[in-house]
């Protein structure tokens, strides 16, 4: 009896503890910064204080203010609040709120890290945005994803991956959504931004930004320095809408079988050089051992040091892998112009480059012909029976 | 922690304060900095590297790890950068009128016998970077900038590009070529024409800087910042990598051999 009433108590408190959960809190960058050796306790300390005074926090989103840029022109705080914060969902005609925790954060994370709890069981990881960094765009390499390459991952999903659609939320909600993974993504370059300010810069005593007042014109000109880095971060999202790489019709006047020929000719030359590494047979076997930039951040090629990181929440390594093109599966869309854009500019943070200035938009189009109809391309030529099998009757 | 309303207060400082930057006096004349990088131990053997693509062609050349290059003769570092450090409000000097003829000039980066040639590039960004391809397999160059926008084009056999980079890079940015995975190169860009790569002895000679006093920064690709040397069994740490100079007109500062140790050089 006395027992059973000390478990109820028990459970009490475990509810309780329940309730009172911490607040949720954006994670520090610690593996940059490990990276980038020289930031010290203090100076961490000092970014994640910063940061908070530009960004808010997860439950109460903030937009950082600047002199020489109206950052509502690209990230809107108004919108991305239905996101923000904990879910609530306790009347249906109430503005929601919690978005984000309600459908991404489990693998994206609640600072847009790439690692919710369920992260580590998928393969591909999920993206971590704090490198400003996105694969599926529009834009060249080095450009920022326009709003509709983003809309568009988040509608169509990333086939191959655990990334669904979210096609069934209301307009709204995908705006609010998009609006906040810009959000984290700002935040997280600009976070890394600071820790490289620091590592280059600052000495170990000092700070990012010191308490006001204990010499202003110091205090102004760190202010500066940090306006300066946020302004850089955010003007290459506010440029990114203009940035989207113009896609030429495509030759219809050629009959399709020359145009898959040609592109089967590119694939396999020394100019577009596809073949190299998604391999003799396409099957994305050419070359296995590379890297994305996200896991070169952590040294994968040497297991010692990748253990420092992983220590500090990276991700074991995986390799990255050329894609199959035979199976027809496209992460970054199936359309024509979404492998258009693919072999173009290439993709970012991967190893797939850019296609050379030689190439002609009527070659990419070759190629794209030429990738597309691979996954209907026989991979050998099946053996008919000769007249030595044949069943002889009289 | 300070409280997020007073620092919010000093992010909105607005201030257009001109804070001059009087860190750099500038005086009449010009000077040069030289000196030579030394190993500190004995010459670690570069070991082969293994070519695992296109094998037929880049297994020709006996391709060795080039991250620390030591002359087995004379002990030099090669590829240590060496540059003018300049704060962020600080303006680059002008330069001396003998670096007119090259601001302009096409600074060549080869992917040569599937190793990049020059290791290092040093690239101002009035100059153009041409990027060729000099062997007969594809290649592509993958450049990792930061203040630039990032670049990967294929290199087609034979072909070359022409690129431009209009920001400064505070830190070399490295190279690579996705094909061939051990090919590694460095490229350094600057908004002035004060800085320098180590040669084969490991020496470095910066030229007709104003005369007065500068600061330069010491880098190498194993050890990052080079933080410290060895000079006349005297060690002196180098914050960051930094060391302060006084350029005197019509002189040429030598600074002789500068011993770096071997612990400075492991992985990263």
């Amino acid at each position: 009896m006395g027992r059973a009433w000390a478990a109820a108590v028990g459970v009490c408190l475990l509810l309780q503890a329940g309730c009172n959960s911490p607040e949720a809190a954006f994670h520090f960058n610690a593996v940059y910064a490990h990276k980038q050796s020289g930031v010290t306790k203090s100076q961490a300390k000092n970014v994640k204080e910063i940061l908070i005074a530009q960004f808010g926090t997860p439950d109460e989103p903030a937009i950082p203010a600047l002199p020489d840029l109206d950052v509502s022109t690209v990230i809107s705080l108004d919108r991305l609040k239905m996101s923000a914060g904990p879910v609530e969902r306790t009347d249906d005609t109430a503005p929601r709120r919690g978005l984000y925790r309600e459908h991404c954060a489990h693998c994206h994370g609640v600072t847009g890290d790439g690692r919710g709890p369920t992260a580590r069981f998928l393969n591909p990881y999920p993206r971590d945005y704090r490198r400003g960094t996105f694969k599926f765009k529009s834009t060249p390499v080095g450009g920022r994803p326009t709003h509709a390459d983003l809309k568009r991952i988040l509608v169509d999903g990333i086939p191959g991956t655990a990334m669904p659609s979210f096609k069934l939320l209301a307009a709204d909600e995908l705006e609010s959504l998009i609006q906040y993974v810009k959000y984290l993504a700002i935040r997280g370059e600009v976070e890394r931004s600071y820790i490289l300010e620091i590592d280059a810069e600052l000495e170990e005593e000092d700070l990012l930004l010191n308490v006001p007042g204990e010499d202003a014109e110091q205090v102004a000109e760190q202010v500066e320095v940090i306006q300066d880095i946020t302004s850089m971060v955010l003007s290459r999202w506010a440029n990114a809408a203009g940035q989207a790489t113009e896609v030429p019709a495509h030759p219809v006047d050629d009959d399709k079988i020359a145009s898959i020929t040609r592109g089967r000719e590119l694939f396999f030359g020394t100019t577009a050089n596809c073949v190299k590494c998604h391999g003799d047979t396409a099957l994305g076997d050419g070359q296995t051992t590379d890297y994305d930039e996200w896991t070169k951040e952590i040294d994968p090629t040497k297991p010692h040091l990748a253990a420092e990181y992983v220590a500090l929440g990276a991700f074991s390594p995986r390799n990255i892998r050329p894609r199959n093109l035979r199976q027809g599966v496209y992460r970054g869309g199936r359309r024509p112009v979404d492998i258009y854009w693919r072999i173009k500019n290439g993709i970012e943070g991967t190893p797939m480059p850019a296609a050379p200035a030689t190439l002609g938009s009527d070659d990419i189009w070759h190629l794209v012909d030429y990738v597309r109809s691979l996954p209907y391309e026989a991979l050998s030529q099946a053996r008919t029976s000769g007249p030595k099998f044949q069943r002889e009757r009289n | 922690m300070i409280s997020k309303r007073v620092l919010f207060a000093a992010l909105l400082l607005l201030c257009s304060s001109l804070l001059s930057s009087a860190a750099n006096v500038q005086a009449a004349g010009w000077g040069s900095i030289k000196g030579r990088f030394v190993y500190d131990g004995a010459p670690p053997k570069a070991g082969p590297i293994a070519v695992n693509k296109d094998r037929e062609f880049c297994g020709k050349f006996n391709l060795r790890d080039e991250s620390l290059v030591v002359n087995p003769e004379n002990r030099g570092v090669a590829n240590v950068i060496v540059y003018l450090y300049l704060g962020r409000r600080d303006k680059p000097p002008t330069p001396h009128p003998s670096y007119e003829k090259t601001a302009d000039a096409e600074v060549m980066f080869s992917n040569d016998k599937c190793r990049f040639s020059p290791r290092v590039a040093l690239l101002r960004t009035t100059q153009t970077l041409k990027i060729a391809n000099a062997d007969i397999v594809g290649h592509n160059t993958k450049i990792d900038c930061f203040s630039n926008a990032p670049i990967n084009p294929i290199i087609p056999a034979g072909s070359d590009i022409e690129q431009q980079f209009s920001a400064q890079e505070r830190l070399p940015t490295r190279v690579s070529c996705s094909i061939h995975p051990w090919m590694t190169g460095w490229l350094v860009v600057k908004n002035n024409p004060y800085f320098a790569v180590t040669d084969e002895n490991g020496a470095f000679e910066i030229k007709n800087l104003p005369a007065g006093k500068w600061t330069l920064q010491v880098w190498q690709e194993k050890s990052g910042y080079v933080k410290e040397v060895k000079k006349g069994g005297k060690t002196t740490k180098w914050k960051k990598g930094r060391f302060k100079i006084t350029v005197k007109d019509g002189q040429t500062e030598n600074m002789g051999d500068l011993l770096v140790s071997p612990k400075l050089f492991k992985d990263r």
